[in-house]
């Protein structure tokens, strides 16, 4: 909300300077967010008598001119068609300031300058360049009496003010006008507070003319009063001034009157043209169907069912809170009108707010909860003004019809919670100095306990705890002082967790792959790249269709950024991310059918050696990731509890007994086409769910003796059918060598005439080793022979000679 | 050892070599087939029997001198081997590049934050971003018209008429983990809870739609405002260095009372200006209650950040949106 500066005074004497004005309002929680000066005092620009003009040599519509400033006689050169000899005009001087903004927001300073080689040292003014109105169409002539050299300052009446534009957090109703501020600060700088008066308020039952019927309880007030003969005009200068500067565009003189009311109390306020409502009978209701209402900024809006209205009779004249219909809007030829000053239930405002898309002041304050004492009030401040302004006779008293009223509540306050909870010290007297300004009325007190009665302009005060905010905010945060002892004896462990994912993050450095974070949601066509329809969470209200789904893999934000980088002349693809992934499952993990999974990515692409003088392009396979996530379990210290197992051609499915940590594998065609990529792609998604379970199965590491005998190495090759793959046969391997194995490796595979078509010969080379003893190969020889007969009864092997 | 073989020696010692020339005169003298230490073998027949063993010693001796020499010189100035160096012996070609590994200036943020906790003695919890209503909402006492709840700020992945079945919603915050945490541990707690969090906003250089906060839970007997603050305090000295300008404000939230934000004095390019960087306050006595814990015995404070907010202030990046576009020529700054 703009503030006006001028305007606060008139609520409180502050003595102090923008800059503590504005730190004070934000250290007690109304946020300054911008200052900005209005209108200008025109600092330079004086009165100068024009002593002759000459045409510009080289310029045909400009006029070179000399003029006297009282203390100089200076040249400048003018454009202006009726500047003549013998005028007296104002003159911005060299190093003045006009309120002209220029394109990068800071206003014009006049320089010496040369025009078409004519030097000219200031500018003779129109009325706009001043500020003063909207006159462009030549200089403005003054007076030809004034004095040359008088500030113009002094010639017109500058208005000029400081706005500060304040963010309300949405429990502070109370401040969305300049008396509540001024309230806040005077209860901050203990300055007293100067409240604005009115006439005499009576309220009234029935009125002559005019009825007010509530049919809702969603309107707890309605306050009416009835002018009639009232004259519609230009508000006056000081009204038009005040709300220009905290940007409200002056309409006439009733609808400003209303409008200064809100600004200065908080209460908004409609005036319907009287003559315009036919029955003059005022109901508050909703109604059952839809309604079609043109509001008064000409728009037809589609209002829902159960959206309250102002009706006359049974016609909608307002939106209630929200906004008046054009029918009933106070125009050039109203002489009669009715004042609405209304309360209406926050949450019923919001709604219909939101519904229309639709947030005017009104609202605004009213979906905040203002003060539902105000109205009677408030109305009979705007008829005082209107009477003093616009003329006209007023209705005696308010209509006033309160079939809900809220009455005031008492809060008591203890010490010891207020200085358990900020820390402090504070007795009663203190506290109660404290929140001195803030008009809580004091009821009773005790040593220990302060009991207040809470206005109604404050319904966010509410409990205890929502008092002793109030007494840390006026007090300022800043102050409380530092707690003498230390607060952290004993450090809380991480969790199991937490290291683990960090350690994974650690590995994905140490792995040489570059971390990124891709997005949670993505389009139904990019998760169905992943899983099937059934399988897809979806949200219900998506910023738009590209990202409706929740990410059901880490593999599509992979392949997304591969591509991104691709074109843009990246070579070498090396990728993890650590992040959720969702999907409905009956297995679920919080919340029931949904299981949510922290998963990590690793993803290869394009060249992981470019073209160098040292060797030749080499493009990443399947086994620069098969031996990145093999390495992966190794870090872990799991790598040798997991077993592999082929998925189909291009994947390979990682699980520790039934629990399975992911899989790796080849990107297929189809999919590179659809993300766009020419090379291959390869990607390893583990669950780090499941990577815990199996390391919480883990037993605790322990240290083994470094061997103290050689390792025995033993190397056969067997010839087998193509369709023999080698992990089957190193499983069987495995299982038949016995506990002396300690590693096997496979260092040739050949396919070729001498071996048979249809055949492929893979030789292995096995490392034997034994804690007690060197091995020989007498040691080795049966366990070859063992696993050549396996061999050979499983998949028809022969050994190769 | 004879006489003539104790002179060739010396001869050997003293043969004066300074270029690959003169080494080769020196091979030629002694060490080939026609120098003098073969032609000296060559005396060997005439040598008296007894006298052979001794004679065969000095020569091999001789021999072994003639050889080590020449090999040392060699070493020194034998020119033939840098004839033979290839254009590949340049150390100067360039190197192939090793792959380098890289947290997301994200995370590298984040762990600065973890590093500031863990030495305040904080542990890590954490929760689901896919959260119930009353986790993300009720239990953090936000009234049923809070702005928050509003379909423009949250992304809903269930909506319920019944009662018994809660909405479930993208979590819009951390906060949602205090209220597990508080759930499932008795005070004292001391946490902070790192995370996803969604807002269902238009993108822009400004503001995205999803983003990571870090929320700090402390609950204990009698934590205060006092304690908040030195907490806060401490945090930025540690994350912005110690001679950081700071200022604590009332702020709202609905899970604390009261609420305070903070802000840092922050000067970029000759300008300065305040920046909010966190909010916080007591947690709400509310809060306290639909987590199982007694406000009347215990108080805490509770805190909650923007790691991107962080992220890009220090850095001076000037687009939330280059976070998730994760090309290679940003990440590679953040080595």
């Amino acid at each position: 909300m703009n503030l006006s500066h001028n305007w606060l005074q008139e609520y409180i004497d502050l003595d102090l300077s923008i800059e503590d004005l504005t730190e004070k309002l934000t250290l007690i929680g109304l946020e300054v967010e911008e200052v900005e000066e209005y209108g200008s005092k025109l600092d330079g620009v004086i009165v100068g008598k024009v002593l002759e003009t000459k045409q510009h040599p080289n310029a045909d519509r400009l006029k070179v001119c000399q003029v006297d400033l009282g203390t100089e006689t200076v040249q400048i050169v003018c454009g202006a068609d009726n500047v003549a000899a013998g005028q007296k005009v104002p003159v911005a001087t060299v190093g003045s300031t006009l309120p002209i903004k220029l394109d990068d927001g800071s206003l014009l300073t006049l320089r010496k300058a040369k025009l078409r080689g004519e030097e000219s040292h200031g500018m003779i003014c129109a009325a706009d360049e001043l500020g003063l109105g909207s006159d462009h169409s030549g200089i403005l002539v003054l007076d030809e009496n004034l004095e040359v050299g008088t500030l113009i300052s002094q010639v017109f009446d500058m208005y000029q003010d400081t706005i500060i534009e304040i963010a309300i957090t949405p429990n502070r109703p109370d401040a969305t006008c300049h008396l509540g501020v001024a309230r806040d600060l005077s209860a901050a700088l203990n300055i007293p507070l100067k409240k604005p008066t009115i006439s005499k308020i009576s309220s009234i039952d029935k009125a002559e003319g005019y009825s007010i019927s509530i049919e809702s309880e969603n309107c707890h007030r309605y306050v009416g009063k009835l002018i009639k003969n009232i004259k519609i005009d230009e508000s006056p200068e000081w009204l038009q001034n005040k709300l220009k500067a905290i940007g409200l565009r002056p309409v006439n003189n009733i609808v400003d009157i209303t409008n200064y009311v809100m600004y200065e109390l908080g209460q908004p306020l409609h005036a319907f043209d009287f003559d315009n409502l036919k029955t003059a009978n005022i109901t508050v209701k909703e109604f059952d169907t839809e309604v079609e209402f043109e509001t008064l900024d000409h728009l037809k809006r589609k209002c829902a069912p159960g959206t309250l209205f102002i009706c006359d009779g049974e016609t909608p004249v307002a939106i209630a809170g929200i906004m008046g219909g054009l029918h009933s809007e106070v125009s050039d030829n109203t002489t009669n009108i009715l004042l609405e000053s209304a309360y209406f239930d926050p949450g019923t405002i919001r709604r219909t707010a939101k519904l229309q898309t639709l947030q005017t002041d009104a609202s605004y304050r009213f979906e905040r909860g203002i003060d539902p004492n105000m109205q009677a009030f408030a109305a009979q401040r705007a008829a005082d003004l209107i009477l003093e302004i616009c003329g006209g006779e007023a209705q005696d008293g308010v209509l006033d019809v309160h079939p809900i009223k809220t009455d005031s509540h008492t809060l008591t306050l203890r010490m010891s919670y207020l200085n358990r909870l900020l820390g402090t010290s504070f007795d009663v007297a203190q506290t109660i100095q404290i929140l001195d300004g803030l008009e809580l009325k004091l009821t009773s007190q005790t040593e220990e306990t302060v009991t207040y009665e809470i206005p109604t302009f404050r319904p966010d005060l509410e409990r205890e705890v929502d008092l002793i905010e109030e007494v840390g905010r006026l007090y300022d945060y800043n102050k409380i002082e530092s707690p003498n002892h230390g607060i952290y004896v004993s450090t809380e462990p991480l969790t199991e967790w937490e290291i683990l994912v960090s350690h994974i993050r650690e590995i994905g450095v140490q792995l040489a792959c570059r971390e990124i974070y891709t997005n949670s949601l993505i389009s139904e066509k990019e998760a169905l790249n992943f899983v099937s329809k059934e399988q897809v969470i979806e949200t219900l209200n998506p910023l738009n269709k590209d990202m409706s789904m929740m990410r059901p893999t880490l593999a599509h934000g992979f392949l997304k950024a591969a591509s991104y980088n691709f074109n843009r002349s990246a070579d070498d693809i090396r990728f993890f991310e650590v992040g959720n992934v969702f999907e409905l499952n009956e297995q679920f993990s919080y919340h029931e059918g949904i299981k949510e999974e922290t998963h990590v990515l690793f993803g290869l692409s394009g060249l992981k050696q470019i073209e160098h003088w040292s060797s030749k392009p080499v493009a990443y396979s399947i086994f620069d990731l098969k031996a990145l996530a093999e390495t992966f379990f190794t870090k872990l210290g799991i790598l040798n509890s997991v077993q592999v197992e082929l998925i189909d051609e291009t994947t390979l499915q990682y699980s520790f007994k039934k629990i399975v940590l992911g899989s790796i594998s080849q990107v297929s065609n189809s999919l590179k086409k659809v993300y766009d990529l020419d090379q291959d792609a390869f990607v390893a998604e583990f669950s780090i769910n499941a990577i815990q379970k199996v390391q919480a199965k883990r037993p605790a590491f322990k240290f083994t003796p470094v061997p103290k005998f050689p390792v025995f190495e033993f190397d056969f090759a067997v010839v087998v059918s193509q369709d023999v793959d080698a992990g089957s046969l190193m499983k069987v391997i495995k299982s038949k060598a016995g506990n002396t194995l300690k590693n096997i490796d496979i260092f040739d595979v050949y396919e070729g005439e001498s071996i048979g078509e249809g055949s492929k010969s893979i030789a292995f080379r096995l490392n034997f080793i034994d804690s007690n003893k060197t091995l020989n190969v007498k040691d080795v020889e049966p366990i070859i022979q063992r696993v050549l007969k396996t061999l050979e009864k499983q998949f028809s092997a022969k050994l190769r000679s | 050892m004879p006489d003539d073989i104790k002179a060739l020696l010396q001869e050997i010692a003293d043969f004066s070599v300074t270029n690959a020339t003169e080494l080769e005169n020196f091979r030629l003298e002694f060490i080939s087939k026609n120098g003098k230490v073969q032609s000296m073998f060559k005396k060997m027949g005439s040598i008296p029997k007894e006298e052979k063993a001794a004679f065969g010693k000095s020569m091999n001796d001789l021999k072994n001198a003639a050889q080590s020499r020449f090999e040392i010189l060699k070493a020194q100035f034998d020119t033939s081997s840098a004839s033979t160096k290839t254009a590949l012996d340049d150390i100067t070609l360039s190197a192939p590049t090793l792959p380098i590994g890289s947290l997301h200036p994200l995370t590298q943020t984040l762990e600065e934050m973890k590093k500031i906790f863990y030495r305040l003695g904080f542990t890590i919890s954490d929760g689901p971003e896919i959260e119930d209503d009353f986790h993300n909402f009720t239990a953090l006492n936000f009234p049923p018209n809070h702005p928050a709840r509003d379909e423009q700020d949250t992304f809903f992945v269930r909506k319920s008429d019944d009662p018994a079945v809660g909405d479930l919603v993208l979590r819009t915050h951390t906060s949602p983990v205090q209220i597990r945490l508080m759930e499932k541990q008795k005070p004292p707690i001391r946490a902070i809870m790192p995370g996803r969090v969604y807002r269902n906003e238009a993108v822009s250089a400004k503001s995205y739609f999803l983003f990571h906060q870090v929320e700090a839970l402390y609950i204990d007997k009698n934590v205060s405002v006092a304690d908040l603050k030195e907490t806060l305090i401490t945090f930025a000295k540690l994350m912005f260095g110690n001679d950081v300008k700071y200022r604590l404000r009332p702020g709202f939230f609905p899970f604390t009372e009261p609420s305070l934000e903070m802000d840092i004095w922050w000067e970029a390019n000759g300008k300065g200006r305040w920046l909010e960087i966190l909010g916080s306050g007591m947690v709400d006595p509310n809060v306290l209650i639909a987590s199982g814990v007694d406000p009347e015995e215990y108080t805490g404070f509770a805190w909650g950040m923007g790691v991107e907010r962080i992220a890009i202030v220090r850095h001076e990046i000037d687009d939330i949106r280059t976070f998730y576009e994760n090309d290679i020529r940003f990440l590679e700054q953040f080595n």
